[in-house]
């Protein structure tokens, strides 16, 4: 399915780098290295000379900390995508919110996407997504609340269970106004999960393909990875990346990254091998 | 006087083994342009060639919408593929005197003179080349000569 993201348009075999850029003191893989607005402006000008097609901007942590309001939150991310999408008007801007009043605000300042990254905790959010014409990641989270940690969550088939939630979610997003090309479902790796269950995720993503809505995964650094591997935040990337082939191979549309080189080579490797990229340049042989 | 026209067999030049940027852009170009000028005898074209360099020609042929028939040749061959130290078959020093004498007599085309006792040794492929001894007359024109990949590749037209 062709996507479009706001004002840009992709082919149906594009794979896109969302590079995450948070505007966040607290979150788990940068500690803030990108707090400050310049930290994090200077992280987009990096990211999209590394390659990134799109950027995902988040001010509130995943996890539990810190109550964050909607007027702070506003604070951190309106005006800092009206200071992107003025520098980067090629750049697809999505930003990481459940609360539709932010979405609002954002998308008047310019961004393209909206990424709920808590499966629709706020059912206005669709609507918003509607009234500007922009996309919205369906995520899977089993029913969570924002910004809580799984604890003893089991499924009957998490797979069925994300495959369910956010083809629902989709589907009600379409109903609310939203474009079908402009819809996206993402399993949410770690999200209302533990371990066992992303890494099955992960392993049966062809399932999540298969229903035709362009996936994307957010793999990067996460907990599963470091459980599978025993290894810290920051020992991540290798582990990361053999996820992301994996993912790539059962053909993920969209990958939130932290690390955009490493992850572009990854998936641009496992398409070609798939054969569904040409070679950038194969003459080895053919002389 | 019938036209003829050389290419090399680098494969390539297939659509099985396109990349997003093309390695033989200029061999590509310069083969395209001179099949399209066979493609102006009535007729069609008929191809003097080994099998790999018969899959070649096909691509070619399709690719500038000219027809197999008989009224023109398209000959696909190539001299040494040992010219360089990266060359497929690594750098053999007899290579450049076995392709120097092969470009003169092509040139001049005139076959007769040609040793082609070195050509298996120098990974050469001269099927197609020897064939066409009889069906190239006259001086060539050259549009391509050149080895990027430590390949001895020639592009060249014979006729009016």
């Amino acid at each position: 399915m062709t996507l479009r993201l706001g004002r840009h348009e992709f082919a149906d075999d594009a794979t896109i780098m969302m590079a995450i850029v948070n505007r966040t003191p607290d979150s788990f893989y940068d500690k803030g290295a990108t707090w400050a607005e310049d930290k994090a402006f200077d992280r987009v000008a990096q990211v999209v000379d590394e390659g990134a097609e799109m950027v995902d901007i988040g001010g509130i942590k995943a996890a539990p900390g810190e109550e964050i309001d909607e007027t702070e939150e506003k604070r951190r991310v309106v005006d800092f995508v009206a200071r992107v999408r003025a520098a980067y008007p090629s750049l697809v801007i999505s930003v990481d919110t459940w609360r539709a009043s932010v979405g609002d605000a954002v998308c008047e300042a310019g961004a393209d996407v909206l990424n709920d990254a808590w499966g629709g905790a706020d059912p206005g959010l669709v609507d918003v997504a509607a009234k500007h014409d922009v996309a919205l990641i369906c995520t899977h989270t089993g029913g969570a609340v924002p910004r809580t940690r799984p604890y003893r969550v089991e499924y009957d088939d998490v797979v069925r269970s994300a495959i369910d939630d956010t083809t629902a979610y989709a589907e009600r997003a379409l109903a609310a106004g939203v474009a079908r090309e402009s819809l996206v479902i993402d399993p949410a790796h770690d999200f209302g999960k533990n371990t066992f269950h992303s890494l099955e995720i992960t392993r049966r993503l062809d399932e999540m393909v298969a229903t035709g809505w362009p996936v994307l995964v957010s793999l990067s650094n996460k907990d599963f990875v470091g459980e599978s591997l025993d290894l810290p935040v920051g020992e991540r990337l290798t582990g990361t990346l053999a996820a992301t082939a994996v993912c790539a191979l059962a053909g993920a549309r969209i990958y939130r990254v932290h690390e955009v080189v490493e992850t572009r080579q990854v998936v641009d490797m496992v398409n070609t091998i798939a054969g569904r990229r040409l070679p950038a340049r194969a003459i080895r042989g053919l002389q | 006087m019938t036209r003829v026209v050389l290419v090399p067999g680098a494969l390539a030049l297939l659509p099985a083994y396109a990349s997003q940027v093309d390695p033989l852009p200029e061999l590509r170009a310069a083969a395209l342009a001179a099949v399209r000028w066979l493609g102006e005898v009535p007729g069609g074209v008929e191809v003097l060639a080994d099998p790999q360099g018969e899959r070649v020609a096909d691509a070619l042929l399709e690719a500038a919408a000219v027809r197999r028939g008989s009224g023109a040749y398209l000959v696909v061959g190539n001299g040494s593929a040992k010219r360089s130290e990266k060359a497929p078959g690594h750098l053999d020093e007899r290579s450049s005197a076995f392709d120097d004498a092969l470009r003169s007599a092509l040139v001049a085309g005139d076959l007769g003179g040609v040793d082609w006792s070195l050509a298996g040794d120098l990974w050469a492929a001269v099927d197609g080349i020897r064939r066409a001894a009889d069906v190239i007359a006259g001086p060539a024109r050259v549009d391509l000569d050149d080895d990027p990949y430590g390949v001895q590749y020639w592009v060249m037209r014979w006729g009016a």
